[in-house]
């Protein structure tokens, strides 16, 4: 249920105010963001998230050997024993939260189009969900990286106006996808501009 | 109308060569001192007297800029069309502007004292583009600058032909020499300078005071036993004099800036005209304003005054937005000013910080911080540097108690109002800071939880403006979403444009 207060808040100024652009209308008639059906990102973007974290960690174990052999090197003219198998333990401990990272944050993402705007979602530690109406829309912009591609996958970006990040990112979706959301978005943003 | 032939390129008065030397200076002064160095190649190697160098070094110098402005000057050309105004300046970067009327935000013109003799402004054109891309009009007639502020504002769809009619210019607000001193004095920069300044006299008052041990004055200081006393007393009234001195300068600066200010309202716009020396007019279009606030900092809640500023869409980087400033007003003035801005849309509002109408938010939000950045951290440094340092290390125990008065003063500064077209925001640590918008106003919206305000039913919810964004912390999770769709649906409803 919302808030009550804001209810009477927003129905009082409503009663000042009905000779104004708008009908009088209660919280209980808004349609809410809550109700949508969430989008899933594409199956593959958990699969595209693991290569990459896959091909990190492939550079740590690289790292982690030739840093290994020098030692083992500069410390054996020395005569000194000292092993430095300990340092097989940094894969492990880094390995575990980036290769279980996207299988607990990617369920996490969703989005939702409505007929006005769009709503994302993501975060596991920290929850947002963010709503951006289509007639606040400046330019829409799709991108995908090299690995990306590989996986059939795009960057959907949204910008609106101002300079406090300005943009919605939603990356994650199939390239097919993409470019509906993209149509579909300009589209609305051209209708919305004619409006005005 | 006429004055503006729509054909021709043309020049601005010669004495346009004033506002590049200006500029050149600026230069000089910023970044471009080593651009001399081969003048002073040149003095070093002339042989002559020191006078002959003197004088040489400066008709040089004067020799070089003059006539630099004047080849600016001579390269500058400008047309108005129709629709925009094109410029194209440059002596060996050439550069071409075509700055469409719809673009600009406002126009502001600056007058200094010899422009004002021959009745020439410079015009600054305030556009929603990058900030880089600002164009200039140097010196050109008052009487154009004005007929070109009437097309710009005929040529703005969101103006219609009532508004018009009515444009006469009413006065809003003047301001007096006391109002200057208030200004002066309760500028944010005199407090920075004296924040940054007071290590700084430190060293100076030790640096005297070595000097005194050293110097003659010991015997009769010391003969009178206030050595110490003495040293003491001289770095006070250091401190005191570098204080007034700055406090002067921030009232001088005032009154350079802000003399004779007045406010007055045309129609749509806000324009504000203030100034000693050279005079500034400013102007933004009340519909391009973006969100209001109202700023009281400790001093002037002292006078009992607010300062106002109004913020236009920004571009690129945060904080670098267009912005319309009321230097001081009265708590009395407000409301009427914010009628001015928000017009019948949004009455019954209050940016007065100590309003009724404020709601807190959650209590949750000090535990939350003083869990996070004093209990946590002071542990934390208590328990690393005790092995170190032993039983001393407890002194940063000190943190918690400071931590947590600094946590319920912000707590308590937090507050919001939403009414049925915008809403108010509060927030402060040593002052206030009230911020309103209009709902349709609003680009996008997100309302956030931590798995902590998800077990205490609360959330974070973040309002995008044009001009940047607004964050209200720790309010019940129903009411966040339900103002979150609220909004979502004024600014899907609204057919008016935002900017």
């Amino acid at each position: 249920m919302p808030d009550p207060n804001l209810r009477i808040m927003i129905r009082l100024s409503h009663r000042n105010h009905s000779m104004f652009e708008n009908a009088e209308i209660t919280i209980d008639e808004l349609p809410r963001v809550d109700s949508v059906d969430w989008q899933g990102m594409d199956p593959k973007f958990a699969r595209r998230k693991l290569t990459e974290a896959a091909i990190g960690f492939v550079f740590t174990l690289i790292g982690i050997g030739t840093l290994q052999t020098i030692f083992g090197v500069a410390f054996a003219d020395e005569g000194m024993s000292i092993s430095f198998g300990w340092l097989w333990l940094v894969p492990v401990l880094v390995g575990i939260p980036i290769f279980s990272w996207p299988l607990i944050s990617v369920p996490k993402k969703g989005y939702a189009v409505r007929d006005k705007d769009i709503v994302y979602k993501s975060g596991v530690f920290w929850r947002t969900v963010t709503a951006v109406p289509f007639n606040r829309i400046q330019h829409v912009e799709k991108s995908s990286t090299p690995l990306d591609r590989r996986f059939n996958i795009a960057t959907l970006q949204l910008f609106t106006a101002g300079g406090s990040g300005g943009d919605l990112k939603i990356h994650g979706l199939s390239a097919k996808t993409a470019e509906k959301l993209r149509t579909f978005i300009l589209n609305k943003v051209g209708l919305s501009v004619e409006q005005d | 109308m006429s004055k503006t032939d729509r054909k021709r390129w043309r020049h601005t008065s010669p004495l346009a060569a004033i506002f590049y030397l200006g500029r050149i200076f600026k230069a000089i002064g910023q970044n471009a001192v080593q651009s001399f160095a081969p003048l002073a190649a040149f003095l070093v190697a002339y042989e002559g007297n020191l006078m002959g160098k003197i004088v040489f070094g400066i008709a040089a110098f004067v020799v070089i800029t003059v006539s630099g402005a004047v080849i600016r000057y001579m390269f500058f050309r400008y047309r108005i069309t129709n629709d925009s105004v094109l410029i194209r300046e440059g002596v060996l970067k050439k550069t071409q502007l075509d700055i469409k009327f719809d673009r600009i935000q406002a126009i502001n013109t600056k007058q200094n004292l010899i422009f004002r003799a021959f009745d020439l402004v410079t015009v600054e054109f305030d556009t929603a583009g990058s900030a880089k891309q600002e164009g200039h009009l140097p010196a050109i007639k008052s009487a154009l600058a004005s007929s070109l502020r009437e097309r710009i504002r005929s040529a703005d769809r969101s103006v219609d032909v009532e508004d018009e009619l009515k444009a006469e210019s009413r006065s809003l607000l003047r301001l007096d020499n006391r109002d200057m001193i208030r200004i002066g004095l309760s500028n944010n920069r005199a407090l920075i300078f004296l924040a940054l300044l007071s290590p700084l006299i430190d060293n100076l008052a030790n640096r005297i005071e070595e000097t005194i041990d050293e110097s003659s004055l010991l015997a009769i200081l010391e003969g009178a036993g206030f050595a110490v006393a003495g040293g003491i007393g001289l770095a006070i009234s250091i401190a005191i004099l570098v204080l007034l001195l700055l406090g002067a300068a921030s009232v001088v600066g005032a009154f350079l800036r802000y003399h004779r200010f007045e406010l007055c309202t045309e129609g749509d716009v806000l324009r504000s005209t203030g100034g000693l020396l050279t005079r500034h007019e400013h102007s933004v279009n009340l519909a391009k304003i973006q969100s209001l606030r109202a700023i009281q900092n400790p001093i002037l809640r002292l006078f009992g005054r607010f300062r106002l500023r109004a913020k236009q869409a920004s571009s690129g980087k945060p904080g670098k937005g267009k912005q319309f400033i009321i230097p001081i007003c009265e708590p009395d003035q407000l409301p009427m000013l914010e009628d001015e801005v928000f017009g019948e849309e949004f009455k019954e509002f209050d940016l007065r910080p100590r309003s009724d109408s404020f709601r807190p938010i959650a209590k949750s939000y000090m535990r939350s911080r003083v869990v996070l950045t004093g209990l946590s951290p002071a542990f934390v440094a208590t328990s690393f540097f005790y092995l170190i340092a032993g039983p001393i290390s407890l002194v940063f125990l000190l943190w918690i108690p400071l931590n947590a008065f600094g946590v319920w003063t912000k707590y308590r500064k937090f507050g919001f109002t939403v009414a049925g077209n915008g809403m108010v925001l509060r927030k402060g640590f040593f002052g206030y800071q009230t911020t309103a918008f209009l709902h349709r106003k609003v680009q996008r919206i997100s309302v956030t939880q931590t798995l902590l305000q998800e077990r205490r039913g609360l959330a974070t919810i973040r309002f995008y403006l044009a001009s940047g964004s607004l964050r209200l912390p720790y309010v019940d999770f129903q009411m966040a979403k339900g103002l979150r769709d609220y909004v979502l649906y004024k600014v899907e409803s609204s057919r008016r444009a935002w900017h």
